[in-house]
């Protein structure tokens, strides 16, 4: 009988969640699911079923094809990047002797900054008439168009994504570097480890639930860049930069291809659940022998 | 029973958020007092919008049963995804204007709007505003007319004539090899100079083509079609001439695609295109701006042997559109009230004077009503002589994935110096062709 009431009392207390999820994402899936077999095109009163044709479309167009490359280039760019840092901002916080907190707040700041704003700041940082590309043309004779070519405009966007998030994986590298016993680091003193082994012996292993978790949270966040590319390059130049939400986006609301764009973004999902279940996979075997799981 | 009670309750709750979210009104826009409400959607530009709001107020003084409520499109993130959004969510107004040719088309395949011409009363306006010739191109490929435009914008190229004369240049250049010699001359003298400093050349977002390769096409080629129902109609001679003028602009150094803050005005470029509602903004911005003094207009350049001076351009027109989704009785008032509007000249007149936008009517360079507009703003004379050359955008459902096209296979890679012209052509038009099967 109690346990019937505390079952009736958890499906009470998850039901705000479960309605919520159920309005907000499963709806939309299956809905997102349905549109994607029709040719609607968001605002005509009607449409038809026109089988798998947006999916084998969508698999010639260049534009899905950059969208799911561009992904992977991303990652390749961004993850390293972001990690490095937040790595670096974690183990030099940690070191603080005070004002942890202080510091560790500004650099999160970031994160709570609006995408399109950072992203205006950086577009005219990078404007061929700021102090920046004056400096870089007259004195060093360097004229880089930032936005204009293939990697710099990726490289670009990749900066400002790990900028925005460096503080957040910080706070939790923090957290993982907190939790580390200054005992373990006093044993191995006393077993002979060098200053310059103590970070990839004992620190890196012991920060590796960490480091998982925001190693996963970076991967997902390249699924999901959208504001900057939109603000910065509108996907270009010549796709180089056309992301997976770039590329729903165009089809969907400048195009007006509901159900096409629909069929992108199932694409997007599975490639995304088909990715991050390899790199986790990757992550837990990289895990396993080191001995750190 | 207890189960099913919860299970019901938990269904009622779900069923209630998804009514609150999709809740339709189906309010005729008539109250019980005999008002009808029309929801009027103006140009998100102040100058527009307070036009609209006063005619608005003077309307209703002259016809109590009708309340117009005037707000900007919102341009989240631009005014047509608000128009879309708004649309798909049930909650279109009766009327917007700012309406392109090319959305109008989308629109239209989607059902969305009224054909005008079928609403009685439509060609008494077409009449009496005068713009019989001016409204022809604006009919659609199914015989209707969904938009009633408003004002064209036959958009010029504009030439800092002051640099220029810096640099040895005298005359305005007005065919390609005259630009490009321009080009050298200013390149010699300004190295860190432009002669086209533009971050949209080397952008795929399709109206941004408007504003430089239909120009220059529609001069190349006379105005011939790009698309022609569902068939690409485009001129290869011509377009191939335009990208080889881009191409030698840049083999020049003369195209500057970098996001560089209004380099027209600021003098990095000497060239751009200019709408007459930039005047506006210059007055305030930047005074020093002189028409004739340092600044001048003119139809887009030629290629050699044609004649420039009757070069044909881009229209940038819009309109206004009536929403099939708005009742009949806000559909019968909205047309009363544009009837209302240009059954009188000095409505036009207003809306000239406050925008820059020359009305879309084909007196607009010859009726002696519009004369102190152009005496106030002599450079507005230009363009209304231009209107009759002003060729409008396509009407094709798909002109955003086919703009698109013309930016991406061809144009900003010309720009980017990433492929020939020829084959830049080639590619934009079997991509535009796979697009239109």
């Amino acid at each position: 009988m109690i346990e019937k009431n505390n079952n009736r009392l958890g499906w009470l207390f998850a039901s705000p969640y479960l309605i919520f999820s159920t309005v907000f994402f499963l709806g939309p899936l299956i809905w997102s699911l349905y549109l994607s077999f029709t040719n609607w095109d968001l605002i005509s009163p009607t449409y038809d079923f026109v089988g798998f044709k947006n999916f084998t479309k969508a698999l010639g167009t260049p534009g899905v094809r950059s969208a799911f490359w561009v992904t992977y280039k991303f990652m390749i760019v961004f993850v390293p990047i972001v990690t490095a840092m937040s790595l670096f901002v974690a183990v030099i916080v940690k070191g603080l002797p005070k004002l942890k907190t202080v510091f560790l707040i500004g650099f999160f700041l970031p994160y709570l900054s609006s995408g399109v704003v950072a992203s205006l700041i950086v577009k005219g940082f990078l404007s061929h008439t700021s102090p920046v590309q004056t400096f870089l043309r007259d004195r060093l004779g360097l004229d880089i168009d930032w936005l204009g070519g293939s990697f710099s405009a990726l490289f670009v966007v990749a900066m400002i994504m790990a900028w925005k998030f460096t503080g957040y994986y910080a706070l939790i590298l923090t957290s993982g570097l907190e939790s580390i016993d200054q005992e373990v680091y006093e044993a191995a003193a006393i077993d002979g480890v060098k200053d310059s082994q103590r970070f990839w012996k004992i620190t890196l292993p012991l920060l590796y639930p960490a480091i998982y978790t925001t190693l996963i949270l970076s991967f997902g966040a390249t699924f999901g860049i959208f504001t900057e590319v939109y603000q910065l390059t509108g996907g270009g130049p010549n796709y180089a930069t056309n992301t997976w939400q770039m590329e729903i986006y165009s089809q969907a609301f400048k195009n007006l291809q509901a159900g096409y764009a629909s069929a992108i973004a199932i694409m997007a999902a599975v490639a995304t659940f088909i990715s991050i279940f390899v790199i986790r996979k990757i992550l837990e075997m990289w895990g396993k022998r080191n001995g750190w799981v | 029973m207890k189960k099913k009670l919860s299970v019901m309750l938990a269904l009622t709750l779900v069923f209630t958020i998804l009514a609150g979210c999709g809740s339709k009104s189906s309010n005729s826009g008539t109250s019980a007092d005999g008002v009808t409400t029309i929801e009027f959607w103006a140009a998100p530009n102040p100058t527009q919008q307070a036009y609209w709001q006063k005619i608005a107020k003077e309307y209703e003084t002259v016809n109590p049963k009708v309340k117009i409520n005037v707000s900007a499109i919102k341009e989240s993130p631009t005014s047509e995804a608000s128009i879309q959004a708004a649309i798909a969510g049930g909650s279109a107004p009766t009327m917007t204007e700012n309406i392109s040719r090319g959305f109008a088309a989308q629109l239209a395949n989607s059902k969305a709007l009224v054909p005008l011409d079928t609403i009685a009363g439509f060609n008494d306006i077409v009449t009496k505003r005068n713009m019989t010739k001016t409204i022809e191109p604006w009919e659609f490929a199914d015989g209707h007319q969904y938009v009633l435009p408003i004002y064209s914008n036959a958009m010029l190229f504009g030439w800092r004539t002051d640099i220029l004369k810096e640099a040895g240049v005298n005359e305005v250049p007005r065919t390609y090899s005259e630009v490009i010699e321009a080009t050298k001359k200013l390149k010699a003298k300004y190295p860190d100079k432009y002669l086209w400093a533009k971050p949209d050349l080397a952008d795929p977002t399709s109206w941004k083509r408007w504003f430089d390769f239909f120009m220059l096409y529609n001069a190349a080629s006379d105005g011939n079609k790009f698309i022609e129902g569902s068939q690409f109609v485009g001129d290869e001679k011509a377009g191939v001439d335009v990208l080889t003028f881009v191409d030698n602009l840049r083999k020049e150094k003369g195209l500057l695609s970098q996001n560089v803050t209004e380099p027209f005005e600021n003098g990095v470029g000497v060239f751009t295109d200019v709408g007459p509602w930039t005047f506006s903004t210059w007055a305030e911005k930047y005074p020093e701006l002189q028409y004739k003094e340092n600044f001048e207009v003119t139809l887009p350049p030629v290629p050699d042997g044609m004649d420039p001076a009757n070069a044909k351009t881009f229209a940038d027109a819009k309109g206004i559109v009536i929403y099939a989704s708005a009742s009949p009785e806000q559909q019968a008032a909205a047309i009363e009230f544009i009837k209302w509007v240009y059954s009188d000249d000095k409505n036009d007149v207003a809306f000239f004077q406050e925008t820059n936008l020359p009305p879309a009517r084909d007196d607009v360079g010859t009726n002696e009503v519009f004369k102190p507009v152009f005496e106030k703003t002599p450079v507005l004379q230009e363009y209304a002589k231009a209107i009759p050359n002003a060729v409008p955008s396509m009407d094709n459902p798909k002109f955003n994935e086919l703009q698109t096209f013309i930016g991406q296979e061809a144009f900003n890679k010309i720009v980017r110096g990433e492929i020939d012209p020829k084959t830049g052509w080639d590619n934009m038009k079997k991509a535009i062709e796979g697009e239109l099967q």
